[in-house]
């Protein structure tokens, strides 16, 4: 019974991790651009769609994959943000959540296209067996991808706190007007924030295709797990997306295990219902520190 | 009465004589699909345009009208005419519940929290199988005979009287929703759409009228959840599914946001556009993707804004002729 306890938790860690790393992109464009962005389960699709095509189809090895994937999601966030999200940047919530729902039809129906309705697998070059750490069963791909999703949290972590750009992105999140006076280029801010959260997305995409599958309509459920996950934690907290997520994975992989497991993807949605009764601003929300 | 009366009215006659013309069974069905799609796009509409919230949980309403109809003639064995009653009324008190609970929260939370409660719903009704079958959903509804008085039934099973039947639920929600619109509590709720501390500080409560609005708005989905689910004879938990909720918001969109009218043109529009592209299939599906992005990005007034959008633009080019 515990064993199988300790199971279901480093499962749920681990399917944690990920809902975390794509929280956290999520975060940015929610929590920070104030964009309800409707599309990130399909920029999710996407980095493991285009992570199969170019591990299986093309050959290429896994981490230069997930090089390309960084890439061209980045890229492709930037072009989104620039065609789509900066024309409607004054408007309401409702401009840009429709412009993001239109986005996210387009893009699951043309990858339906593209890629069809198969699973496909991201291959890796770790071995598939089973590892055992006393009662616990975990194999090297999983670790491996967590190893990844840490590390990606971990560098986002310290471009925002460490870095320049990072002080341009806080200083223009806090006040874009007084931003702006200072001489950063807020477009270009807003700009880099979408393309890192799209990032975000698709290398947390590309890591659950390589444990699981890649699929072209799994981004409707991917979407609403990070919704669910960014007010959990609290809109625009970064350690609030980290710990919010994990503790979505960790409170599924139990109730699916012990409770039902058809009633599994409640789990998220009666979080959220009952925490915006109860603490409307998420759980870590701390006024002061946005990122 | 104002313009947008009289438009209705006009398109109501037009409707009314259209069974008389057209014997094609198929096509009718398309009229009475597009039908119940007036009565949802236009009551998704009294939230998304009038109150100014995105409202992405409509689909719940439409879900509990349809299972309230579906429970209440199978299980209980009432009258469908009657099931029809169950059925807005589901939809309005599961307004009631949700707006009480949501209409609070603003922006993003208000999005996401509506979704939540949609999805709950869609994923109860998945998994109670003793009461809504599970996945398999309910099935062999009887058509809505309305029960005039003593052995005067009148029958409704050919798709022109399902036609009809359609045309007076939409005619009596469009009547409702007119009478609320150019009331005061419509043009409350307008004022607050438009700036929320004005409306507020000449005493307008933005919760009580956005809650009006929002319980108008599920009650009516719940009625056409009822008469769907006597006209497809099937109810299944996807009525709480996301793809209803994308169609009804296409629609209210290309038609126009915040007038009545535009949500009639957009369900009629898109319904037959819908069928006569599916052949292509998902390519449909993408080009509605794009479809949507362009007329939030170029028509964010929808069809009924062209027209003045165009007017717009000659004025400018006369005045840059000058």
């Amino acid at each position: 019974m515990l064993d199988l306890a300790l199971q279901f938790t480093v499962n749920g860690l681990v399917v944690g991790a990920f809902y975390a790393l794509s929280a956290l992109g999520l975060t940015l464009i929610l929590g920070l651009m104030e964009v309800v962005n409707f599309a990130h389960g399909e920029f999710y699709m996407m980095g493991g769609i285009i992570a199969y095509y170019l591990t299986g189809v093309l050959g290429l090895d896994f981490f230069a994959s997930l090089a390309i994937v960084v890439l061209v999601m980045g890229a492709f966030g930037w072009v989104v943000d620039r065609l789509l999200i900066r024309p409607l940047r004054s408007k309401d919530t409702l401009s840009t959540a429709l412009v993001t729902i239109g986005l996210s039809i387009f893009l699951v129906n043309t990858f339906l296209l593209l890629a069809g309705t198969a699973p496909h697998k991201v291959a890796t070059p770790f071995p598939t067996a089973p590892l055992l750490l006393g009662p616990v069963v975990i194999n090297e791909t999983r670790l491996f991808a967590v190893a990844v999703a840490a590390v990606a949290i971990l560098g986002t972590h310290l471009l925002i706190h460490r870095t320049r750009l990072g002080g341009a992105m806080r200083a223009t999140f806090q006040n874009k007007e007084a931003a702006a006076l200072v001489g950063i280029d807020v477009e270009r801010i807003y700009g880099f924030t979408f393309a890192l959260g799209t990032t975000m997305a698709a290398v947390s995409g590309a890591l659950l295709g390589s444990i699981y599958v890649a699929q072209p309509t799994v981004g409707g459920l991917v979407s609403l797990k990070a919704f669910v996950v960014v007010i959990l934690g609290g809109m625009g907290s970064f350690a609030g997306a980290v710990i919010g997520g994990l503790i979505l994975g960790v409170a599924e992989s139990l109730w699916g295990g012990f409770v039902s497991s058809g009633y599994q993807d409640v789990i998220g949605f009666a979080f959220v219902i009952l925490l915006l009764l109860v603490r409307p601003y998420g759980l870590f929300h701390i006024r002061s520190e946005r990122v | 009465m104002r313009g947008e009366g009289r438009i209705l009215l006009a398109l109501l006659a037009v409707a009314a004589v259209l069974p008389l013309v057209i014997h094609d069974d198929y096509f009718l069905h398309l009229l009475v699909v597009a039908g119940f799609y007036v009565i949802l796009a236009s009551s998704l509409n009294l939230i998304v345009g009038y109150v100014g919230e995105l409202s992405l949980g409509h689909a719940a309403y439409l879900g509990l009208g349809a299972y309230a109809a579906a429970l209440v003639t199978t299980r209980l064995g009432l009258s469908p005419a009657l099931s029809l009653l169950a059925g807005a009324a589901a939809g309005g008190i599961g307004g009631l519940v949700i707006g009480a609970l949501t209409l609070r929260l603003k922006g993003p939370y208000f999005v996401i929290v509506t979704l939540s409660f949609a999805e709950v719903l869609r994923l109860v009704a998945s998994n109670w199988v003793e009461l809504t079958n599970g996945p398999m959903g309910i099935s062999g509804l009887k058509p809505p005979d309305l029960a005039l008085g003593r052995g005067l039934v009148l029958a409704v099973h050919s798709q022109a009287a399902f036609f009809y039947l359609v045309l007076v639920l939409a005619t009596l929600a469009l009547f409702v929703m007119y009478r609320f619109v150019h009331s005061n509590m419509g043009r409350a709720a307008i004022a607050i759409r438009e700036n929320r501390h004005v409306a507020q500080s000449v005493g307008i409560d933005p919760f009580f009228y956005a809650l009006a609005a929002f319980v108008l708005g599920a009650l009516f989905a719940g009625l056409a959840g009822a008469f769907y689910a006597h006209y497809f004879t099937y109810v299944g938990p996807e009525v709480f599914g996301f793809s209803f909720m994308m169609s009804m918001l296409i629609m209210v969109l290309v038609g126009g946001k915040g007038t009545l009218i535009g949500p009639v043109l957009g369900a009629v529009l898109v319904t037959l556009a819908d069928e006569y592209l599916r052949e292509a299939q998902q390519l449909r599906l993408t080009l509605f993707g794009l479809l949507v992005i362009a007329v939030v990005l170029f028509f964010p007034e929808g069809l009924v804004g062209l027209p003045a959008k165009l007017r717009r633009a000659a004025a400018m080019r006369g005045e840059a002729r000058q």
